[in-house]
């Protein structure tokens, strides 16, 4: 029996391995009924392996997968309360539109009329009611993927599985369907669980993210904590584009520390962290929280949050211009703004002083 | 052909493609033709004549000959293609491809004349067994298992098809995306279900080929059968006997230009369907395509 208070999926001391290659290590992750879950991480982190085997494709090498409080370890893919919208190719090819998005229900053996019925929605859902007499190969990539959303919620599951369902699409149709989908789940309420390794796609849709990394899970939270707080360094460097520096603390008393990073003493929180004098720590500052200042001959004054380096070149992103400088001990930071004129910038070569707020630059120790 | 191609040089390999083809089909045509000539093979005149078609009814050997074959031919056909398919999606699924696909493929690399008489003294030491066995235990029950017979013969072209039909369903079954059966699946369809109504539509062409060919293979076979049948009384064996012993009857011209006209159709159709398929197919996709929609 479904236990209606359990969460939709708890997944407890997960590890999966291939022979001596481990895929998963101990990954223990709770998602909610009706939460849209994004499982973020770089190509071959463990991201689909998690996914696959919450989807029954895959049997755990050891611990447990509850699925609305039961345990699910010993079932097939067909008998899980989930079903599932593939990257790419998961279209059934000889059959229309229609046939596609009806297979499940005809496999559950619905009355043909209710299945039409169930279709015609899930199509208007996904806005492909013109289309229901075509064959996959003669819709473009996007309404394919509308398809395989159309035949996954017409089956009124509890847990819908996305494994990079927009990997295949161009940037611009990926945007506009990462909308959609959000809007999608909003509307038919379920809970989504979406691996991506692109991280606007996933900052657009989550309500939560897991960072996965070699099989392990490093972080778990909000899309803006994720984003502005992260706690790990790993995180810190995939998230977003922050300037990652190493340093030695030199000073470790209250609830700050002093790093030395390249010459200079930089003032950071200590967040609690348990941290020692002369420990190897690294720091991290989103580019769009460094200011770059040109040095006009005197040299400032070391306050703590500011580091001095050589300014390298600039690249204009259109939206954004990325200031590139190079720190004395060959460290590249990056400080990013909303686009500006070229006539401003400092000579290749030039000093300058890159600064930023107290809040926005972060320990890391792990 | 390529625009900057020569159009001689493109005449030339049309040529040669259509010679080789020649020189393939040349003596089958030449038994065709013969197979209309009332004055028979290496008159000096022609007759065209439909009589030896009607007079192969009215031959009880040839008849007989037939219905053997035909007997074989589907009974091969029906055990061998589904243990190729099922052998298929082994290969398919399996990590490593190297070891399966030898032991499958190991058979067509021994002669027919080694295989055949391995087989033949397999059977016949097999046969001794199970007739001492009977003569223990006091009873004949054992006695015809394994004497030379159509099961033998079955069990032998079962051994020479395999490989085959392996090949070719393989080749059908390289298009197929194994995400589909992932998609039936997570649709609620359990692994048979998911087989017959996704993988097995995508992979029927590659079935029926394997199926067409297993059939031509049965009636082309002359030393497994003639081995392991015990009594030369099929198709190829009959044929072979009649022109070694007393030369080929007109009726035997027949029956072989008949068997060639409905192989040739056979898979004639089965080429002509798939590319008229593809053709459409693709002429559809063009017709309705739409520009990519967000």
């Amino acid at each position: 029996m479904t236990d209606k208070k359990a969460p939709a999926v708890d997944v407890r001391n997960l590890s999966k391995h291939y022979g001596d290659f481990v895929a998963l290590r101990d990954v223990n992750v709770t998602i909610a009924a009706g939460e849209y879950f994004v499982l973020l991480g770089p190509s071959g982190g463990g991201k689909t392996t998690l996914l696959r085997t919450i989807g029954g494709f895959h049997k755990p090498t050891k611990g447990e997968i509850l699925l609305n409080g039961q345990s699910v370890g010993h079932l097939p893919p067909d008998k899980r309360p989930t079903t599932m919208v593939f990257q790419a190719y998961a279209l059934f090819p000889h059959m229309t539109v229609t046939q596609n998005v009806g297979y499940g229900l005809k496999v559950a053996g619905l009355p043909k009329d209710k299945i039409a019925e169930k279709v015609d929605y899930a199509l208007e859902q996904v806005g492909l009611s013109q289309f229901t007499h075509r064959k996959p190969h003669e819709l473009s990539g996007g309404q394919q993927q509308r398809v395989q959303l159309a035949r996954a919620i017409v089956l009124d599951r509890d847990i819908l599985l996305l494994d990079e369902p927009l990997a295949a699409l161009d940037a611009q149709l990926r945007k506009d369907m990462c909308l959609e989908l959000k809007h999608l789940q909003e509307k038919v309420g379920i809970t989504f669980i979406h691996v991506t390794h692109n991280q606007e796609e996933a900052m657009t849709v989550a309500d939560r993210i897991a960072l996965i990394a070699n099989g392990n899970l490093v972080e778990c939270g909000n899309a803006r904590d994720i984003y502005r707080a992260p706690e790990k360094a790993f995180t810190a460097s995939f998230v977003g584009e922050n300037n990652m520096l190493r340093g030695k603390v030199s000073e470790a008393n209250g609830t700050s520390v002093i790093v030395d990073v390249a010459g200079s003493k930089l003032t950071v929180d200590k967040r609690g962290l348990a941290v020692n004098d002369g420990q190897e720590v690294s720091l991290s500052i989103r580019s769009e929280c460094v200011a770059l200042d040109r040095i006009n001959g005197t040299k400032p004054p070391a306050d703590g949050m500011s580091i001095m380096g050589s300014f390298d070149e600039s690249v204009y992103l259109g939206l954004t211009t990325s200031h590139l400088v190079r720190l004395p001990d060959g460290t590249e930071m990056v400080s990013r703004v909303i686009a500006d004129s070229d006539d401003s910038l400092p000579g290749a070569g030039a000093p300058v002083r890159l600064s930023w707020k107290p809040s926005d630059i972060r320990l890391h120790v792990d | 052909m390529n625009e900057y191609d020569n159009i001689w040089l493109h005449r030339l390999k049309w040529t040669y493609l259509l010679l080789v083809v020649l020189t393939l089909m040349t003596p089958v045509m030449y038994v065709m033709y013969i197979s209309f000539n009332a004055n028979g093979f290496g008159a000096n005149e022609y007759a065209f004549t439909l009589e030896f078609y009607r007079l192969i009814f009215s031959d009880e050997l040839l008849i007989g000959a037939l219905r053997w074959t035909l007997m074989l031919a589907v009974v091969v056909t029906m055990i061998a293609v589904p243990m190729a398919l099922l052998a298929a999606k082994y290969y398919k699924a399996a990590d490593n491809k190297l070891f399966p696909v030898f032991l499958l493929l190991a058979p067509l690399f021994v002669p027919p004349d080694i295989l055949g008489s391995a087989l033949l003294v397999f059977f016949k030491n097999l046969n001794f067994t199970f007739v001492w066995l009977g003569d223990q235990l006091g009873t004949s029950l054992f006695d015809s298992w394994f004497r030379l017979s159509f099961l033998t013969a079955t069990i032998g072209l079962i051994i020479y098809t395999i490989p085959y039909s392996f090949v070719v369903i393989l080749i059908t079954m390289g298009r197929y995306r194994p995400e589909q059966t992932e998609a039936a699946r997570a649709c609620g369809a359990n692994g048979w279900r998911a087989f017959w109504d996704i993988e097995f539509p995508q992979i029927r062409a590659g079935v029926f080929s394997a199926c067409a060919f297993t059939v031509i293979l049965v009636f082309n076979e002359y030393t497994r059968t003639s081995l392991l049948k015990g009594g030369f009384d099929t198709f190829t064996t009959v044929l072979i006997s009649q022109m070694l012993n007393t030369g080929m009857s007109g009726q035997s011209y027949a029956m072989s230009a008949l068997v060639s006209f409905v192989a040739i159709a056979a898979i004639g159709s089965i080429i002509i369907f798939t590319m008229l398929r593809a053709e459409t197919l693709s002429r559809v996709a063009r017709a309705k395509a739409e520009p990519v929609m967000s």
